[in-house]
């Protein structure tokens, strides 16, 4: 079922959360709402949900208006952020749930919530902690139990606020995956809500950024990241340098503008060429497979980040016998420039 | 002082130091003066007390005993008393409900003042309790005339006893649900809703099983405080015997009457229900205990 949001508004008390935003989004896509905390990423989605009415605008399930239809109406499946799921009742009774408030005339009896129950709990491996309560649990198996839950029944968009925000790293990345894997087998509409742009870039087919209530930009994963559409989605979305305008030498000087440089498109060159910039050597900070170098600009102090693979790192070490207080030029390969730079850099954080 | 310092070292060689003494920094002989003066404090004002209710009462023998529970007034009393709580409880476990219900899960205009009137009760003297219902119902009260007229008798009679129990009592419910409540915020429920469960789904099958012992444990104090209740109950009652006089009311009248094995005959069912609460108290404590406690190591995975 396809959704399209137009020109929704929502305001809580002086703060506009939701500013005059509109959104299509298609049947069977997986999109990512991505944005820092406060940029009404969450909002929207509730709105969606029908679990908060929008002040102006409208909401169109499949077309048809939905802006004032109940939440049971609307056939979405929801899942919360810390799970809600229902801690007096077995995981079994969780799953149920949905099945069993339905009306008499359209509810399955109970051989059929049986099997239903149990086909779902197979899905997600958990079908032994059928009898288990909520607080047995693991985080990624809670989790794992609240978004089967919201499958039970058949919900025709499913919706994620943060779901994977409360686990640790490594179960977070694994449920990911799976999550990616359940929408392709069932081909359901799927919104999920993250501040997490690695978990974004890595499960959504597209992305939409959002801040201060408006979208920022909205595509898919390599045309966010390749072509941002402003300065706050290229810094929301992996680390990046400023050269700004000003400075005498060096990237950023021609128009007197901001030039964007991620610390992966530089390269480290022994003497000065075009374009090039002048910079100390601090120091090289290995973490995992990767290198980050950290140099000084020579003529205005700052910082330049620079990344690399641990091998590249050690052979450009060895080439160029770099140590810290060394002297070196950056090359950057890629830049880009905003035409406009009226930017607030608090929003950038 | 030298006494107590061995004393506190002998026993570190009968038994290993404790730790959360050790952190408190208190010393062996303070803690101990500290817990005897608490329980000579417990034993003197309630427990010797609550012995003497029940020695007064069969000091004059069992059948004494029996005929001033079972005589008529008595039984009207007490009567009286199991009618009143009856309907005041329910429906102050539903004022509660509402109550709780309200305050944790709306935001509205009004919300702390709201919060702040349920206290009332727990603020205001029984007595002026008391008044103010006469003063509305009374017969040279506001309504008065009105009730008159319609041959309507509150204060008096029954209805004025449960009104002004019902005052009195309101807090317990309420206030025992909306911390709770509030801790537990509204996800669950929204999660329910979202599944398709409609209002009285919710309430029945998601917030009920979530409160039901922190509920529980509110009817039981707003029970005993409404079968003991004196102050407000003895303004509205008239003190009619046979009528309208409640437990409480029937043991003053008996004791003023110098009918000291009666008075404490009834006191002691009383007393009676007071350890019962205490037990029941004691049981419901601890499952609320323990089912924070299993929230909580869940919440931590």
């Amino acid at each position: 079922m396809s959704i399209e949001v137009r020109h929704l508004q929502k305001r809580f008390g002086a703060t506009v959360v939701c500013d005059d935003l509109s959104l299509d989004i298609p049947a069977g896509q997986l999109v990512a709402l991505l944005g820092p905390s406060g940029s009404g990423k969450t909002t929207l989605l509730r709105i969606i949900a029908g679990l908060e009415v929008p002040d102006a605008g409208t909401v169109l399930f499949h077309g048809e208006d939905a802006t004032d239809a109940d939440v049971r109406e609307r056939r979405v499946g929801f899942v919360f952020q810390h799970y809600a799921l229902f801690g007096h009742m077995t995981i079994f009774e969780n799953v149920a749930f949905g099945l069993r408030v339905r009306p008499k005339a359209v509810r399955p009896d109970e051989a059929q919530i049986r099997a239903r129950v149990a086909k779902l709990l197979a899905l997600v491996q958990l079908d032994p902690l059928a009898d288990r309560y909520p607080h047995q649990l693991s985080g990624g198996q809670r989790q794992r139990i609240a978004l089967v839950r919201a499958l039970a029944v058949e919900p025709e968009v499913l919706l994620l606020d943060e779901p994977f925000g409360a686990l640790d790293a490594r179960v977070r990345k694994e449920l990911r995956r799976w999550l990616r894997r359940l929408h392709d087998e069932m081909q359901v509409t799927s919104v999920f809500v993250t501040h997490d742009q690695e978990e974004a870039m890595e499960v959504a087919d597209r992305i939409v950024v959002m801040n201060q209530g408006r979208i920022e930009q909205d595509g898919a994963p390599d045309e966010v990241y390749d072509h941002p559409a402003s300065p706050f989605v290229l810094q929301f979305l992996g680390d990046v340098n400023l050269f700004r305008g000003g400075a005498a030498t060096g990237v950023g000087a021609a128009d007197g503008g901001t030039a964007y440089v991620r610390p992966h498109e530089l390269q480290v060159v022994a003497g000065a060429e075009p374009g090039s910039v002048a910079v100390t050597f601090a120091q090289a900070l290995t973490v995992g497979p990767n290198t980050r170098l950290e140099f000084r600009r020579r003529d205005d102090q700052s910082y330049v980040d620079v990344e690399m693979s641990r091998a590249e790192w050690q052979a450009l070490r060895d080439r160029l016998g770099l140590e810290p207080g060394a002297s070196a030029h950056l090359l950057p390969r890629k830049v880009t420039r905003f035409a406009s730079e009226d930017i607030d850099p608090a929003a950038m954080i | 002082m030298n006494a107590a310092v061995i004393g506190a070292a002998s026993t570190r060689v009968v038994a290993p130091p404790r730790r959360v003494s050790d952190a408190t920094g208190e010393p062996a002989w303070l803690r101990r003066l500290l817990i005897g003066v608490a329980l000579a404090f417990l034993a003197l004002f309630l427990f010797i007390p609550l012995v003497a209710v029940f020695a007064e009462a069969l000091k004059k023998g069992l059948d004494v005993y029996l005929a001033a529970i079972t005589e008529p007034d008595a039984v009207a009393a007490i009567r009286l008393t199991l009618v009143a709580a009856a309907i005041s409880v329910p429906l102050n476990l539903v004022f509660g409900i509402a109550a709780a219900w309200a305050i944790a899960k709306f935001d509205f205009r009004g919300k702390n003042l709201l919060l702040t009137f349920i206290d009332l009760p727990f603020s205001v003297s029984p007595v002026i309790a008391g008044l103010i219902f006469i003063l509305v119902f009374g017969l040279q009260g506001w309504l008065g005339g009105w009730l008159r007229d319609h041959d309507l008798k509150i204060i008096f009679a029954l209805p004025g006893i449960v009104i002004a129990t019902i005052f009195i009592t309101f807090p317990f419910v309420a206030r025992e649900l909306i911390p709770l409540m509030q801790a537990q915020g509204i996800e669950q429920e929204e999660a329910a809703r979202v599944l398709g469960a409609g209002g009285w789904q919710i309430f029945r099958r998601v917030t009920l099983p979530n409160i039901k012992w922190a509920l529980l444990y509110g009817v039981i104090l707003c029970n005993a405080r409404a079968m003991g209740e004196f102050g407000a109950v003895s303004v509205v009652s008239g003190h009619i015997r046979g009528q309208t006089n409640t437990m409480p009311l029937h043991i003053e009248i008996l004791y003023n009457e110098y009918q000291f094995a009666a008075a404490f005959a009834v006191a002691s069912l009383l007393a009676g229900l007071a350890l019962v609460t205490l037990a029941l108290k004691y049981a419901v404590e601890r499952r609320v205990a323990a089912a924070a406690l299993a929230e909580e190591s869940g919440a931590r995975r």
